[in-house]
Parts: C-alpha cells; structure tokens; sequence
C-alpha cells in the first residue's frame, strides 16, 4: 500500500463558538474516489474550505504529499496539485468557455499557446469543446458544472476536490458525470467527492466517509456504510424527513 | 489642559450632527446595501433649503428643520422610487456610480442655480457663548447639539420600538428573510432613503449658522460619512452614532495639535479611517448589525 | 444566448489596419490642421485617452474600481513640475521619478486596500487621494500650497546638440499627446493578450474562483494597479507640462478622479476601445459647453438669445458641464451599463438576429 496522499489530522473549526468540524481524521490513498457525505450542514463544504486554505483549520493538520498545508493559500495549495469544484458553480461569467479553462491552465504554463491547448484537451474530455467561443454566465447548469470540472482539470491536478457536481443535474447529464469521473479515475485522479446522490456516490466510491454535526461519523466501505446504524438514523433519517 | 477641555468638548458638540450624518448614511446601506455616495449634497441641499427659508420666510434655522425633514424626505424617497431602486441588483460599482451621478447634478444644479458663492446664515445668537465652568460653549453649536440629541433618541425609539421601525431593521438584516416574513422590503427601501435623506439634510439645517454654504460643500461631508460608518461598522446604528463622536473629537483635538492643525485635521480622520480598515475591516463595534 | 464570435483570421487582421491607418492620419493631422484651438482639443482627447486606458487596466480589466486616481495623476504632475521648477531637472527624468513615485505610493495603497473587497476599496482609494490632496495643500515650504506652481518654462528637448524641439507651438505636444495614447492602447492590447489579461478579468469576474485556480490575488492585483498608477502618473507630467501650471484644485480633488472613471464608464469598461470612445464623447463635449457652441447652436436653430431662457443657457451652459457629466453617468448607469460601446454593440447584435429571423 502507498504512502497516503492527503492526510487529515484531527481538525477543528470554529466559527465563534460553534464547531463546523470537530475532531475529523481520515486520509486517502493514491488512485481511490473517496465519497464525503452527511447531512445538510454536516460540515462538508467547511472540511473542503479547510484543505484547500479558504479558512485555516482552528486546530489540527492537513497534510498534502507530506506537506503540511496549514497556513497555505488557496493559489498556493492549488499549485501543489490539490484543485477544488464550487458546490454552487462560479462561471467567470464575460469569459468565453475555452478564457475560463485557459484561466486554469495558466496556472501551469505562462504561454497562451499551450494554456490554449491544455484547455482545449479538458473541453474535450469533458465533452463541451462545442460551446468554446460562449460565454460561460449564459451556459445552462448542466454544462456549467461540466465547465467547472474542465477548469480545474486544467490546473493538472493530483488530487480533485469535487463539490456536488452533479447536484441540479438531470439522470442523464449524472450519469455522463459519474462516466467521467470514473474516466478520471482510470487516468489515475485521485478524487474527494462530495454528493447528495447516494446511488451515485455508492457507485463510485473506494471509500466513504460520513460527516454528522461536523464529526465524522462513520468511515468504510460503500456496502459497511449502507448498512451501519448509526449513519442510517443520522444520515437517511434526514434525507426521508 | 483648558484647550484641551475646550477642544474635547466641541468635538463631542460637532460629533453630534456628524452623527446624524453617519445615521443617515447607514440607514440606507443597511437596508439596501448601497452605499449613497450623494449623501453629503444631500446635507448640502439641506442647507440651503434652510438658507432660504430663513432670508426669505425668516424662519429660524432650527425652527425650520419642521418643514425641511419633511421636504428632505420627499426627496430621499423620489431618488429611491426613480434611480436607487433600478440598480439594486446591480453590480456594486455601478450602484455607486450612479449615487456618484446624483449628487454630481444636485452640486451643480444649484451651482447653476445658486453660483458658487460663499453664503452664511447669520442668526442674532450666531456668534454667541454661553459659558460652564470655564469653558466656553457657541451657541449654535449647543443648540444644534441638544437638538440632534433629541432627533437620534427619537430614532432609536422609533427603530426599537415600532412596527416599521422594527421592519426597517429586519430588512436590513437580512432582506431575503424579511420578505419572506411579509415585510414590504420595497417600501422599506423608500423609507430606509427618505429618512436616511431627512437626518443629511435635518444635518445640514442645524451646521447651516456654523458653517459656509456652496455647492460643493457636500463632498467633504460625504467622506466624512463614510469614515463614521466604516468606523462603527456598516449598517450598525449605535456604531454610527459612537463614530460620529469619535470622528469629531478625533478633528477637533487634531486641530490644536502642533504640527497638524487644522488644515490637516481631516487627513488625521482619514489617516484613521484607513487604520482601522487595516486592523479591524468590521468597524471597531465588531459585526455590523443595526 | 450569448455567444461572442471569434472573427476569421483574415478578419482578425482589419481593425489591426484601421488602427495602423487611424495613426497615419493622426501623425499627418497637425500638417493639414493648424489651428491652435482644434490641437488643443486633440491634446485634450489624447490626455483623457492616456487616463482611460490606464485607469481602464485597474478598473476595467482587473474589476478594482479606484475613485482615488487623482492621487497617482496628482503625483505625475507635482513631483515632475517641483523637480524641474525647483530643482531644474528636465522633465523626461523628472517623469521617471514621478512614476516611481506614484507606483510606491500605489503599492502602499495596495497592501492596505486589497484585502478588502466591494465597496470598502473603493473608500479606501477615495480616502488615501484625499490624504495626499490635503498634504499638498498644507505642506506649503516644499508643493507651494492651494496657490500651485507656475511654470515658467519647459527646456528644449535635445539629441546630442540637435534640437527636436522647444515646445514653443501646441504641435509638439500633440505628438507626445498622441505617442503616449498610442502607447497605452498597446498596453492595453498587450495586458488583454496575455497571461495578465486572463488572471486579471477572472480576478474581476470572481476573486474565490480565481483563488482557487491558482491566481494569487495580491501579487495580480498590486501589478494592474502598478501598470495603472505608472501611466496615469505619466498622463500627469503630460497635463502639467502642457498646462504649465499645477495647483490641487486642478490635479488632485475627487471631480478629477471621477472623471477619470468617467472616461471609461461612458466608453464602455474593460474594453481597449472604450476609453476612446468615452474620451470623444466627453472631451468635445466639455469643450462644446466650454466655448458656449451649445447655446450659440440653440440660437442658431431660432432660440432668442435675449428671450430669458437664452439669456440663462449663454450665461450658464459654459458652468454647466460637470452637471452634464452627472446626467450622462446617472443615464449610461442606468440605460447602457456596458457605455456606448456596449449598447451600439447590443443594438447591431439585436439587429442581426432581426434580420436573420426575418
């Protein structure tokens, strides 16, 4: 088994006295999807706004490749290789489809040139290379999610940070996501996955770990989790109240 | 040591009315979340609103401000209901462009209509003193002060205690939430800018014996407003109220310091406004809230 | 939807030669042209230019509204008028010192400001050129004061022992006018074709996301504002010399800033054309006001120049263009958000889809 590539260590955040996460650990291997799921409110997005230096952690460390990140800028732990999706999409909106994933590749590259051909290849990868010249504040959820996802591809990440992306999307759109991140997995993407979908999220994960109130609440396999009591009353409670 | 008293005790005096300017200015950010940048032509169409009822009507300056808070008023809300309120979904810039705009044609709509000359109101007791303890208080300025004591605690009563009073704070604390809880947030914003138009120009009425009257007087007091609201935090009354005081006492003891004076005592307020938006961005109450 | 088209390439190249072609005739203008007045007023275009495009870089591209640039074309002006009124440094050094100085004074401003957002900046940019507005005007022994500095004469620019020229006509200027807004639209061209360009407009368009893909945000901010500060400090050496006078009244209130925003606002933001267009808008306006052409046009079109209302416009109208800018602002604020530009180019676009339906 490999060294872990994203380590969680004990992290706390408060917000005044109120603890978004209290006391998550867990850390991924290289390759694995790991699903994070939980309740409205359950602390998820606040964990991804901790790894990726949003907020620093009140206490605890996250370490990427060994690296400690705490205190780390957001630009500074993308360049590291961790790249992050908005769970409500951020379209550089008086962009054009292919400047936004441009605006991505840069990040790797000072020349237009080849930005425009790493953007080029993520268009195609995430089948929108057809909409290029649009404007992204006028594509429709669906293919804005998508460009969100070409976008980050573009930073050329080790480790994808993925927000619900496939929330608001129709079957069809879902299913041609989870194909994608499925693909991205093949390539070797080591993937976080935040989703609502529990269909979705047992079909793609190696690996779940489940937030409740900002603790974590349960971790294992998709088949362990289904059937662990503790996240049935927690978890499926409120999603059939 | 007597300077220093004397100083203190007219900053606190000047705080007063800067206060109301504050007041006013965050009122309507509070409730609409635009910043008005017109906010001090709007104390200058104040003042000569009073200006002129005195010299033709003969009315006394603090005498008027019975007629022009209403007046004021009017004006506030037909600003809100034919400009403000088209851009409050706009891009912030734009909004504060377009305040930028208003207050640019209300200064010179009265240059035009006014010239640019210097008036001043002089009334029998402008340059009168009254005197406690060895200290030596103007006369207009004591006035305006007790006046604008009784205006912001009438406006404290009227926001805690009143149904739209209350509705003016809900809306400005969460506009999505007070519409959803039936609050008219559309008349909220009409009122939310006469008042806040009413308190600049009841502002003006009451410097108007103490100060010169020009079109252009406005801009000064429109940065000054701003310190004042930043200082107590956006949208936060009690704050507005404390950072006029602060901001007036902070001018005037500026002003018999060596080497600063008062040529430069409004740079020391900004010197200030700019130290506290490094060191503590949410004004120094904290949170803005109203 | 909205879809913006990429021209073909053979199309690519035609507002590259109209540009080219637009130059050409300007360079030749002042051969045709000798009338001192319409110089001036060209002079006056090119200076409104040079300020657009510079505030453009910050304001326009980067989405960091500066209602303080007054501070920085303040700056230009003063320091290169004191150095060579008081010291006889000869202004194209001097200029170098302004500039350094204004991109100082522009990254102080920026470590401070830039980790505010929205409106607080805009404050904030307001207040630092106030500041230095006020300092100017108390800090007598060394800037003179509200009374200015008069300069009394600007030193013949020499090659070796050659003289180009000693800036006794307007033609002279008209070529460092026109040079400087050449050089700043190639600035302009340059930042939008690069990796500046992008990083800024994803700053303007959403600072998280731009975040979040790698842009740090300080550095790229404090690099627009530095580009922005050095040009427009430039564009205040140019009025100082041309004018040949500088007080704080002229250089550094909140009108002077506001009109800078102005030139671009009605032009059309963040576009390279737009502070052009602005500036052809605004400039022969004021100039129209100015000279008293509206009013002698009314008449001309049968107003009574002695009936009241023409008494008012003749005494007035020449006051009255920075009313006429409140109008405009409060106008394009509210009807064509994106300036002229923008709506000529909503309005053609609307056309095309007419016809093409029809």
């Amino acid at each position: 088994m490999s060294a872990p590539i994203l380590e969680i260590k004990q992290v706390y955040k408060l917000f005044g006295g109120l603890a978004a996460n209290s006391d998550v650990s867990f850390q991924m291997e290289e390759g694995m999807i790991l699903g994070l799921i939980g309740p409205n409110g359950a602390g998820k997005t606040t964990l991804f706004n901790c790894i990726t230096g949003y907020y620093p952690p009140t206490r605890g460390e996250v370490l990427f490749q060994g690296k400690r990140l705490n205190g780390l800028e957001p630009d500074q732990v993308c360049k590291l290789g961790m790249a992050r999706t908005w769970q409500k999409v951020r379209p550089l909106a008086k962009m054009t489809v292919l400047d936004n994933v441009m605006v991505g590749a840069l990040c790797r590259t000072g020349s237009l040139k080849v930005a425009r051909d790493i953007a080029l290849e993520q268009l195609h990868v995430v089948k929108l290379e057809h909409k290029n010249g649009f404007l992204a504040g006028g594509l429709p959820i669906g293919e804005r999610k998508k460009l969100e996802v070409a976008r980050v591809l573009a930073t050329k990440p080790t480790l994808l940070l993925l927000d619900e992306v496939m929330g608001g999307l129709n079957p069809a759109e879902s299913d041609e996501i989870i194909q994608l991140i499925l693909d991205l997995k093949k390539r070797g993407l080591t993937q976080m996955v935040i989703e609502h979908d529990m269909k979705a999220i047992m079909r793609i994960s190696d690996r779940i770990v489940v937030l409740n109130s900002g603790a974590k609440l349960a971790e294992g396999l998709p088949q362990e989790i289904v059937s662990n009591k503790d996240v049935i009353t927690a978890y499926l409670g409120d999603a059939l109240e | 040591m007597i300077v220093f008293l004397q100083s203190l005790l007219s900053g606190v005096l000047v705080g007063g009315v800067y206060a109301l300017i504050g007041i006013g200015l965050t009122i309507i950010f509070g409730v609409m979340r635009i910043i008005n940048f017109a906010h001090g032509d709007l104390l200058m169409v104040g003042m000569y609103l009073t200006f002129f009822i005195f010299t033709l009507l003969g009315i006394d300056p603090f005498l008027s401000i019975l007629v022009s808070i209403p007046l004021m008023f009017l004006l506030g809300a037909f600003l809100q209901k034919v400009f403000i309120n088209r851009v409050l979904n706009a891009l912030p810039q734009n909004q504060i462009l377009l305040t930028i705009g208003l207050g640019l044609v209300m200064s010179n709509t009265a240059m035009l209509l006014f010239t640019s000359d210097y008036r001043i109101l002089t009334t029998s007791y402008s340059s009168g003193s009254v005197s406690l303890g060895g200290l030596s208080i103007s006369t207009p300025l004591l006035l305006s002060f007790l006046i604008t004591a009784a205006i912001t605690a009438f406006l404290y009563w009227f926001l805690l205690k009143t149904d739209i009073g209350q509705a003016i704070r809900a809306t400005a604390q969460d506009r999505d939430a007070a519409q959803l809880m039936g609050i008219n947030v559309k008349r909220m914003s009409v009122l939310a800018t006469g008042l806040g138009a009413a308190l600049a120009g009841t502002a003006g009425a009451l410097i108007s014996p103490t100060y010169y009257i020009y079109p252009q007087v406005g801009s000064a007091f429109t940065l000054k407003a701003f310190v004042i609201v930043v200082l107590g935090g956006m949208g936060s009354i009690i704050g507005a109220t404390m950072g006029g005081i602060i901001i007036g006492v902070t001018e005037s003891l500026a002003a018999v310091t060596p080497f600063i004076g008062s040529g430069l005592k409004e740079a020391v307020v900004f010197l200030l406004f700019l130290l506290v938006l490094l060191f503590r961005p949410a004004g120094l109450l904290g949170k803005s809230r109203m | 939807m909205l879809r913006a088209r990429k021209p073909a390439r053979g199309l690519a190249a035609l507002p590259l030669v109209l540009a080219v072609v637009a130059t050409i005739l300007l360079c030749l203008f002042p051969a045709v042209v000798s009338s001192p007045y319409t110089l001036h007023v060209m002079i006056l275009i090119f200076l409104s230019v040079v300020q657009g495009e510079s505030w453009n870089v910050l304001g326009g591209y980067t989405g960091q509204y500066s209602v303080g640039h007054a501070a920085y074309f303040g700056m230009g002006a003063y320091v290169t008028i004191m150095l060579l009124q008081f010291k006889g440094i000869a202004p194209w050094y001097g200029m170098w010192a302004a500039v350094a100085a204004a991109i100082v004074l522009g990254l102080v401003i920026g470590s401070i400001t830039f980790r505010l957002r929205g409106p607080y900046f805009v404050l904030a940019s307001i207040a630092v050129a106030e500041i230095i507005r006020l300092v100017t005007l108390n800090w007598k022994e060394v800037t003179n004061g509200a009374e200015g500095i008069l300069l009394s004469g600007v030193p013949p620019l020499k090659i070796g022992e050659t003289v180009i020229t000693d800036w006794s006509s307007k033609v002279p200027f008209y070529y460092a006018g026109l040079a400087l807004a050449v050089l700043t639209i190639l600035v302009n061209y340059a930042v939008q074709h690069s990796k500046l360009g992008y990083y800024f407009q994803a700053i303007r368009e959403d600072q998280d996301a731009a975040h979040s893909l790698g842009i740090p945000l300080a550095r790229y901010k404090n690099i627009a504002l530095a580009i922005s500060a050095f040009f427009t400090a430039w564009s205040g050496a140019f009025y100082g010399l041309y004018v040949g006078f500088v007080d704080p009244s002229t250089v550094q209130t909140v009108e002077v800033s506001v009109s800078i925003v102005l030139i671009c606002i009605i032009g059309g933001i963040g576009t390279i054309l737009g502070p052009v267009v602005g500036s052809l808008v605004l400039v022969p306006l004021a100039e129209a006001l100015r000279s008293n052409l509206i009013a002698d046009g009314l008449f001309a079109l049968g107003l009574d120049p002695t009936s009241r209302t023409g008494l008012f416009l003749k005494e007035n109208l020449a006051h009255a263009h920075v009313l006429i800018y409140g109008i405009l602002v409060v106008v394009v604020i509210l009807f064509m958000p994106d300036g002229v530009l923008g709506y000529v180019k909503a309005v053609t676009r609307k056309r095309a889809t007419r016809t093409e339906a029809a």
